[in-house]
């Protein structure tokens, strides 16, 4: 539940009206949209805190808030979306959401919303890469489930997980680069290591990772570290549908496979060291 | 002499006319005397008005304007009302904003127009080079006949011609449709109002959905030293400086109170707010000497 910063929640009157103007335009063709607009009254609903200024009051229109009300978020949200098809054109830039404001009818003048160097609107792709990512895991784990897909051992899942985010980037590979660039500034290092680390933890989870030891960190990182790595290599990639990417994904999972085994050896050889230690301290202190 | 504020001034603060009593600067006047009062004042000044602004401000009006137009960000075919925009600078910088935008556009897409053919390219440029724009326009509006010949004088000085238009308006009562314009820009001019909340409305009403509301305006310093410091220098230097450049101490005297009359920060934002805009915000400049008030209509 977030909290919203001004306490009475008021429906976005102008755009919920265009919205409602452009539904209606796609259910009857044949009426002219600017009659529309004035017979279809503006959806709002004005919570009773609203202070009785000059401005005329829309209560009454009770019925019809649950469809039409929509937060600031929500609206932001879908400025951002229509905004993504204009990135490979103009870059992550407050350009692109401009554009992407003019095609919900909005004004150009909308972006302002949003930072100058399109921050929000790379935040906004990758939390909404994540979360394609997770419903693709998700789906592929009832498959599984059901018993109508096999389980796939930990490094091809790994590499199908890794390569099926990967992909999203395609159609804004060229632009990515400077996305890149954006993340790793420092007031939006907080949020862009946030979706990082809870990706990998998805994709850790779906792998049927349950572990809560400390093997938990260095799994976390070590995926991380092939994530990274595999992104950056992308970027110089020109190979046909990126099969170069594809194989060095493919080292680096062996590699780290490699490794866990490597690092269990040490580990038992730690703990033994360590109950060594141990006996001889107990041997000194008595 | 200062004179402590009237009973009714708490209502005529928040530049709702509750009863016929209204303020001018620290006197006590009736709506109307106001708005003739405030005509006055601008009619005797508009001819000095950009060197006081220099003097008064040791130039740092400049800063402020310029970090406005940064703040608005507008993008050509932006389409701008700058209300109370007498004599022209925030159009200026707006003309000049974004026609350097639009340039870098154009070069942009050159590098993109690698393997057109010559007469392709021979074509974009002639429409292009027509368009430096972009299709931007502002129109400047203001209730001051003074103060508009004043900006189309200057504009003519200084080569401004394309997309810029000058309209005889009062801010409480515009002169235009409904949802038409991108950005509606109020600098230094809201104070001067005699109905805020009129303004506001206007405002609201004709930006179109999406659109966005900008203020510039004298706020409030909370700073206690700066503060007295602010007081000294505005209620003996300024109204001294108006007599000394441009023959006026009342003009400038009225400036000053008007600034201590005008709602604080918080306020202005509520007020904001009350009329519909969403995403309402301020930005303090120079410890809140001046404020930039931002709010989109949704």
């Amino acid at each position: 539940v977030r909290c919203q910063q001004y306490p009475p929640l008021r429906a976005l009157q102008a755009s919920a009206a265009l919205r409602r103007a452009s539904d209606e335009h796609k259910k009857e063709p044949l009426t002219s949209s600017s009659q529309q607009h004035f017979d279809s009254p503006p959806a709002g609903h004005q919570p009773e805190q609203e202070p009785q200024g000059p401005r005329p009051s829309y209560t009454g229109h009770g019925g019809q808030e649950s469809e039409d009300y929509e937060s600031e978020e929500q609206l932001q949200h879908r400025i951002l979306t229509a905004a993504l098809e204009f990135v490979p054109e103009h870059g992550w830039t407050a350009e692109a959401i401009a554009e992407g404001a003019k095609t919900l009818g909005l004004s150009v003048a909308a972006a302002g919303m949003f930072h100058s160097d399109g921050s929000e609107l790379i935040l906004h792709f990758v939390s909404e890469c994540n979360a394609r990512l997770s419903e693709l895991l998700e789906k592929e784990q009832k498959l599984v489930q059901l018993g109508e897909a096999e389980k796939k051992p930990i490094d091809e899942f790994l590499r199908h997980a890794v390569e099926a985010r990967l992909r999203m980037l395609i159609p804004y590979i060229e632009k990515w680069p400077q996305a890149l660039s954006v993340l790793l500034l420092p007031r939006n290092i907080p949020s862009s290591l946030n979706l990082l680390t809870s990706m990998i933890d998805d994709i850790w989870h779906y792998a049927g990772d349950q572990s809560t030891d400390f093997n938990w960190y260095t799994r976390r990182a070590v995926l991380t570290g092939i994530y990274n790595t595999t992104e950056l290599v992308m970027m110089q990639d020109s190979s046909p549908d990126f099969e170069d990417t594809w194989r060095f994904l493919e080292n680096r999972v062996a590699d780290a496979m490699a490794m866990s085994n490597t690092a269990s050896q040490v580990q038992s050889t730690g703990e033994a060291v360590v109950q060594g230690l141990m006996g001889a301290a107990v041997t000194v202190s008595n | 002499a200062l004179l402590s504020r009237p009973a009714g001034g708490l209502r005529a603060r928040r530049g709702l006319a509750a009863g016929p009593e209204m303020h001018f600067g620290f006197q006590t006047v009736t709506e109307e005397e106001r708005r003739e009062k405030i005509y006055q004042v601008f009619e005797s000044v508009a001819k000095k008005y950009d060197l006081m602004n220099d003097s008064m401000t040791l130039g740092i009006h400049r800063v402020w304007k310029d970090i406005l137009m940064h703040k608005m960000n507008p993008s050509p075919g932006t389409l701008l009302l700058d209300v109370a925009g007498g004599t022209g600078d925030i159009a200026f910088r707006f003309i000049n904003y974004v026609r350097s935008v639009r340039e870098c556009q154009l070069q942009r897409k050159l590098k993109h127009h690698q393997n057109l053919s010559w007469q392709e390219i021979f074509e974009s440029y002639q429409k292009d080079k027509s368009n430096s724009l972009g299709d931007s326009q502002v129109v400047v509006c203001d209730i001051n006949r003074e103060m508009l010949k004043v900006g189309k004088q200057k504009a003519q000085h200084l080569g401004y011609s394309e997309g810029l238009s000058w309209v005889l308006g009062n801010a409480e009562e515009l002169p235009f449709d409904n949802d038409k314009f991108d950005v509606y820009t109020i600098a230094f001019g809201i104070r001067n109002v005699t109905r805020i909340d009129l303004a506001l409305q206007e405002a609201y009403r004709v930006l179109k959905p999406g659109g966005r509301f900008l203020c510039l305006e004298f706020s409030h310093v909370s700073n206690r030293l700066l503060s007295r410091l602010y007081d000294l220098y505005s209620f003996q230097v300024i109204p001294v400086l108006g007599e000394v450049i441009a023959g006026d101490w009342k003009s400038y005297q009225y400036l000053v109170e008007s600034i201590r009359r005008f709602p604080p920060q918080e306020e202005l934002k509520a007020m904001i707010e009350d009329v519909g805009f969403f995403k309402v915000d301020y930005e303090n400049l120079n410890f809140g000497i001046v404020a930039i008030h931002s709010g989109f209509k949704l």
